[in-house]
């Protein structure tokens, strides 16, 4: 019973927090100077009649508070608009954003988790040893670096060697054979990814060396060694296992951030993903692609750390208490 | 288990990095055998294929490529035939009959006619204050579009109009029998119809593929009226840096590149790629509030002796060397050299003099105050000077450092406000151009016509383009001047009587015009940019006389 009273108290939360979120999107990008009508109309000879029937076009006619009702009235049906500059609807631009991106980012991630992990328990094995210092070191200091920086040092040093931006250069008439086209898209994908795992990779590995090192401080380790059982045995099976609690957050969250992508590493890769497609509708007013955006990515953090609350709750009873 | 899954990742590795190093060496290759793929990269994505809804200048040379014009420029900027074989003006100069080319198809096999070409511009002129509106520049003036019969198209204008021609260059002709469903009632259809490939053309080139900000892939057009182009196709890659793109054509995985930053252009010439500088069509410029209404607390800036001061401050040849690394040249006029033949030669860059703006200062009365700026009335010269992205995120930032210090020396200080383009131009147009101090943007002309500049400057103008806080009685009345003079040499005349008047009055003090600069692989030959571009909205002839070399 009080099982059913925590989950349905964290998803109460969480609907209200979606729904601020979503107010908060709607208003937010409206109180920024400028607007998409502005910017459109830029162009030579812009006439008042233009500008007017951008406002027209847009709805920007009407008062804010009936753009805020038809906005959320139009959300409650799945609809997120249409965009400004593309005259697209939003989903159908974000959906194509969002495929991108979570290859990119997804990929990126999981690849950092795995290599944190990794050198985090080594690290923590062999603590103290030159391996530790040089493995700590190394994700300390890659960890540190701006991934627009890594990003670019990497585009220079394999300019020749790898695609330098986009996500596909086939210039094929006829659609390509299906492995020749996985090809092109994974060797595009290598240097973003590349950035992606050595700047995010060294948190892991802390977090992990950190929590190892006090899991193997534990008697039941103790017991295990003497025991007879092998170190390795003992720190795969046994050690790392319980040593894992504290990456569930920090993953859950991490994969929530996986939808709003890395937008400076989308733009030095000139990969056509959610991070890029948000930063130039902000850049744009193109209010509907910008609030969508951002709601994809508020929502998704916000599920994911009701994911995470799940989790725990599964893992850990305490947390119910 | 673990074994096999290490098997199994490793052997999906090889197939990646097999089929990834396909990619890499056999691209295009099988393409090459009929004239080859022309791989373009560009900065700047499509944003719609829709040209009723399209605002960027990428879109615009697309549809130069797939829809047909009635004319285009020539590598030495004058007006040639495309779909229109010629063309004539009435003696009052409001009537233009153009012939069109007989027996054209679509690429669909529908005939292309004059009658296209009076429906797409009778529809533009038709709504262009609500759904065209986008598109109304073309039409200015424009009474009625006639098609008499299928060769022939007559255009009724209700007072003489001196750059027809200009107008009527970037307009894509539509096809009629596709379009004009969207084209019932207030014709609000016409800018939701998203036009997507493969579209129906009539251009050189067909669209066959639009991946968005990715890539777009068009294939010669069999149908085409005109001279057949040597290439099998051309593509274009868009990027959202230039290193990417400069990296992509330095290892080839592009043959061309538009807009190259001065920066990699002596790396391009090194590593043998052909860079092609052209004068560009842009300025940069400080604005400094004209408005006679502005703030008390800046209103001294319309002080035509601070105005000249400033502009002598300016070392012009210092931010052609620095920021431009020599690849432009020092500002003067307000249309760019690259606008055809018409900036005025007489009006020469200021002097950069600092003695001189000094006494200037003096004579106008600021004097210094304990820290060194000067004091006008009640408050210290010291301005915010908005600078928007697109000045700090290039060169333009290197050219305030080189201003700011100058300016330090003659006692007047600058505050830069960094903003993105939409809130600087909101910033700028605040309170009818009353707020703002300076800002430190650029202005891009036409190719071919001033037009596009001079109407900037203009007070009709004012809160949407001009951002300058300038209105002038006389700059209008030359405008409106200028508009209806049929006679070119009459018209240069009160074009540079225009500029004249903006060198004296200083709406704009302007910095620099930078070149045009693209670059290309040496395996292709025949490439002539026509108004600084191989892939614009002006013409076709580029890219119809692109071939392999050798």
């Amino acid at each position: 019973m009080r099982s059913l009273d925590y989950l349905l108290r964290r998803g109460v939360f969480t609907v209200v927090t979606i729904f601020l979120t979503v107010t908060a999107n709607f208003f937010l990008f409206r109180v920024l100077p400028g607007d998409a009508v502005t910017n459109l109309s830029r162009v030579p000879h812009a006439t008042p009649e233009l500008q007017h029937a951008l406002m027209v076009r847009f709805g920007l006619d009407k008062s804010k508070w009936d753009q805020y009702l038809i906005y959320l009235k139009n959300l409650l049906h799945g609809d997120l608009g249409v965009s400004f500059t593309y005259q697209q609807p939003v989903t159908h631009l974000l959906v194509e954003d969002l495929k991108n991106t979570v290859l990119l980012a997804g990929v990126g991630t999981l690849g950092a988790i795995v290599l944190g992990i990794l050198s985090g328990v080594i690290a923590a094995w062999r603590r103290n040893s030159a391996l530790d210092h040089l493995n700590t070191g190394l994700a300390t200091l890659v960890y540190s670096f701006p991934s627009q920086w890594l990003g670019l040092v990497l585009l220079i040093l394999f300019a020749g060697i790898l695609p330098a931006g986009g996500m596909s250069d086939l210039f094929l008439f006829d659609s390509p054979p299906f492995w020749q086209n996985i090809g092109d898209v994974a060797s595009h994908m290598v240097l973003p990814t590349i950035t992606l795992i050595l700047t995010a990779y060294g948190g892991y590995t802390l977090v992990v060396r950190s929590s190892m090192l006090e899991t193997l401080g534990e008697d039941y380790v103790l017991t295990a060694r003497a025991k007879g059982l092998s170190d390795r045995r003992v720190v795969w099976q046994h050690a790392v296992r319980n040593a894992m609690l504290p990456m569930v957050t920090m993953v859950a969250l991490d994969l929530g951030y996986v939808v709003g992508g890395a937008v400076l590493i989308e733009v030095i890769f000139s990969w056509p993903g959610i991070g890029m497609a948000t930063y130039t509708a902000l850049s744009q007013r193109d209010y509907p692609m910008v609030q969508g955006g951002f709601l994809l990515l508020t929502v998704s953090v916000i599920l994911l750390n009701f994911l995470a609350d799940l989790v725990y709750f599964r893992l850990d009873r305490r947390v119910s208490a | 288990m673990r074994n096999r899954f290490r098997r199994a990742a490793a052997a999906l590795l090889a197939v990646v990095l097999a089929a990834g190093g396909v990619t890499a060496c056999g691209q295009a290759e099988s393409e090459t055998a009929d004239g080859g793929v022309f791989r373009f990269g560009a900065n700047q994505p499509i944003d719609s294929l829709n040209p009723f809804v399209s605002v960027v200048s990428m879109a615009f040379s697309v549809f130069e490529q797939i829809y047909p014009t009635l004319v285009q420029l020539d590598p030495n900027d004058k007006y040639a035939p495309e779909f229109a074989t010629d063309w004539s003006t009435s003696e009052d100069g409001q009537t233009w009959t153009f012939h069109t080319r007989p027996g054209a198809k679509w690429s669909d096999g529908e005939p292309l006619t004059a009658a296209d070409v009076a429906w797409t511009l009778s529809t533009i002129a038709k709504f262009q204050d609500g759904p065209t509106a986008g598109l109304a520049n073309y039409v200015v003036n424009l009474d009625s579009a006639t098609a008499p019969d299928a060769n022939t198209v007559v255009l009724h204008y209700a007072n003489p109009v001196s750059n027809v021609l200009s107008r009527l260059m970037s307009v894509p002709i539509l096809p009629r029998h596709i379009w004009q469903k969207y084209a019932e009632g207030k014709g609000e259809a016409l800018t939701t119809f998203p036009n997507t490939a493969p579209i129906v053309s009539g251009g050189p080139f067909v669209l066959v593929k639009h991946q968005p900000k990715q890539i777009a892939l068009f294939k010669r057009n069999p149908a085409y009226y005109g001279p057949k182009p040597h290439l099998a196709g051309f593509g274009i890659q868009f990027f959202s840096t230039d290193d990417a793109m400069i990296t992509a054509l330095k290892s080839h995985q592009l043959d061309a590149v538009q807009s190259v930053p001065a920066t990699s252009v002596r790396n391009l010439e090194s590593s043998g790629f052909t860079v092609l500088s052209s004068p560009g069509m842009r300025f940069d410029s400080i604005t400094v509030n004209a408005n006679p209404k502005q703030q008390a607390a800046h209103r001294e800036l319309t002080n035509p002796l601070l105005r000249e001061a400033l502009d002598h401050a300016i070392n012009r040849a210092e931010i052609v060397k620095t920021s431009l690394l020599g690849h432009g040249k020092p500002g003067g006029a307000v249309i760019a050299p690259g606008t055809a033949d018409w900036t005025d030669s007489s009006i020469k860059p200021p002097s950069f003099d600092l003695g001189l703006a000094n006494r200037l200062l003096d004579q106008a009365g600021y004097r210094r105050g304990p820290d060194g700026v000067r004091i006008a009335g009640d408050h210290p010269m010291d301005y915010p000077i908005i600078l928007p992205e697109d000045t700090y995120s290039g060169a333009g930032l290197r050219s305030f450092q080189i201003v700011r210090g100058d300016f330090e020396r003659i006692g007047v200080r600058l505050e830069p406000r960094l903003l993105d383009n939409a809130a600087a131009n909101e910033a700028a147009m605040a309170n009818k151009s009353q707020d703002f101090a300076m800002t430190m943007w650029g202005w891009s002309g036409g190719t071919s016509d001033p037009d596009d500049t001079l109407n900037y400057l203009t007070c009709a103008s004012q809160g949407i383009l001009n951002d300058t806080g300038y209105c002038s009685k006389e700059w209008d009345d030359l405008y409106g001047e200028q508009g209806e003079a049929m006679n070119p040499a009459d018209r240069h005349d009160v074009v540079n009587r225009m500029q004249q008047l903006a060198a004296r009055e200083r709406p704009l003090l302007v910095l620099d015009y930078p070149d045009a600069i693209e670059a290309h692989s040496p395996s292709w030959t025949g490439l002539t940019p026509v108004g600084g571009a191989s892939f614009s909205s002006e013409s076709k002839l580029p890219l119809l006389s692109v071939r392999k070399a050798g």
